[in-house]
């Protein structure tokens, strides 16, 4: 049974890039467009793996990774952050969040700054989960 | 009424990052999530004979302003605030509606329209459209120190004008829950020139006298909130009295309410909150009825 990828993105463009490179590596995919339809869409569907933009309406990817990472039934999903934000921007924001009296996250897994190549990404997602 | 999220809708024109940063005082009274909203107006991507949809031209905005909004992001996710951004093309009134029934924000901040007559008058038409729309607080900004010589802080003198609708009285609570942030509160109430003629100099000074009791009674209230409060009673034009006392006394910022239901005359020339939005120099938060 083919592994499956949660995409979370606003962008259809990038949603729809996602999607046939992970399709094309033989991965199912499943999408959601903002952080808030993203946190339903991985306690539904369960993915082996989310890639997650940061900006989005709703709720941001930093949020949202942070719900992840403090939930204890949901803390070991996997999660690639594929964003415009730089890495060193998030890493910053979830220290503010953890001195504003948060949980200690750990830092995501592998971070890719857009624009990303199918390659990349390809070999990405499969480091991660095979 | 408190302010955790604010929409932020710019057009990269009149109203830049500096603006949003000189709110960010209400982060001391629970702002934590901004939400940008930029809307491409139709007209710039519309059909045009020979060249159809101008797709290109869409992709080129949109990455323009998809560039300033990760700045602008950056800057704020670093501070440990929460962050959204839209795009789109369309409607300036019905993106901003759209967006504010989605992310049901406390608060629209828009800039006033500057350009020349004839699209100020509809693009001033569009802010005022969607004063008199929203069931959100709606500040209308504008740089007191457009040359940047100050830092700007809306928050710290507003001028609160009364006209005891209840509108206005909620007006005044908003205020209340802003007490952290403000220095001091100027409040006022205008005797309508349309209602002082044909009254004797006895009964307009009585008008005064009972205005004057009623704010002094508005000013204890802020005063037993901890806020400094000072009470003005002006007569004539409440639109131009109102602009005057706000120069008079240094504000920063008007504050009132908005009517429930609007005459056609209003609907075609604005009513007094509407035309301060867009006319006023100072920065102008209206605060709708609760029931529109």
């Amino acid at each position: 049974m083919s592994k499956k990828v949660l995409v979370v993105d606003d962008d259809p463009d990038v949603i729809t890039f996602n999607v046939s490179v992970l399709e094309e590596n033989g991965y199912e995919a499943v999408t959601a467009q903002n952080g808030e339809e993203g946190l339903k869409k991985i306690k539904e569907e369960n993915p082996d793996l989310v890639i997650l933009d940061v900006l989005m309406p709703k709720q941001s990817g930093i949020r949202l990774y942070r719900a992840l990472k403090t939930d204890k039934t949901l803390e070991n999903t996997h999660v690639i952050i594929l964003s415009g934000i730089a890495k060193k921007t998030f890493l910053r924001s979830q220290k503010a969040l953890t001195e504003f009296g948060g949980e200690e996250v750990p830092e995501p897994e592998i971070y890719l700054e857009k624009p990303v190549e199918a390659e990349e990404l390809a070999q990405a997602v499969k480091r991660v989960i095979g | 009424m408190e302010i955790r999220k604010l929409l932020f809708v710019t057009k990269f024109e009149q109203l830049w990052f500096d603006a949003l940063q000189s709110l960010l005082d209400l982060r001391k009274t629970g702002l934590n999530h901004v939400v940008f909203l930029n809307v491409i107006e139709r007209e710039k991507v519309a059909l045009r004979r020979g060249t159809g949809y101008r797709k290109e031209e869409e992709v080129k905005l949109r990455e323009m302003a998809n560039i300033r909004f990760i700045d602008w992001a950056e800057n704020l996710f670093e501070q440990g605030m929460e962050v959204g951004a839209y795009i789109t093309v369309g409607d300036l009134v019905h993106q901003v509606l759209s967006a504010c029934e989605k992310e049901k924000v406390d608060l629209i901040v828009i800039g006033r329209p500057r350009r020349g007559k004839l699209e100020q008058f509809y693009a001033g038409s569009d802010v005022m459209e969607i004063i008199r729309r929203s069931k959100t607080p709606v500040l209308v900004y504008k740089y007191l120190h457009p040359d940047a010589s100050q830092a700007e802080k809306p928050f710290q003198r507003p001028l609160l004008a009364l006209d005891w609708s209840p509108a206005s009285l909620r007006a005044m609570d908003c205020l209340k829950g802003l007490k952290g942030i403000l220095s001091q509160v100027h409040v006022m109430h205008v005797i309508d020139e349309k209602n002082l003629k044909s009254l004797s100099g006895m009964t307009v000074q009585k008008a005064r006298k009972e205005a004057r009791k009623r704010l002094e009674e508005v000013c204890e209230t802020f005063e037993s909130e901890g806020i400094q409060a000072i009470p003005h009673v002006y007569a004539g034009k409440p639109a131009v009295e109102i602009e005057k006392a706000a120069r008079e006394s240094q504000c920063t910022l008007i504050v009132m309410g908005t009517s429930a239901q609007v005459s056609w005359k209003e609907r075609l020339s604005g009513n007094i909150p509407e035309a301060l939005g867009v006319k006023s120099i100072f920065p102008t938060l209206l605060i709708p009825p609760e029931d529109r």
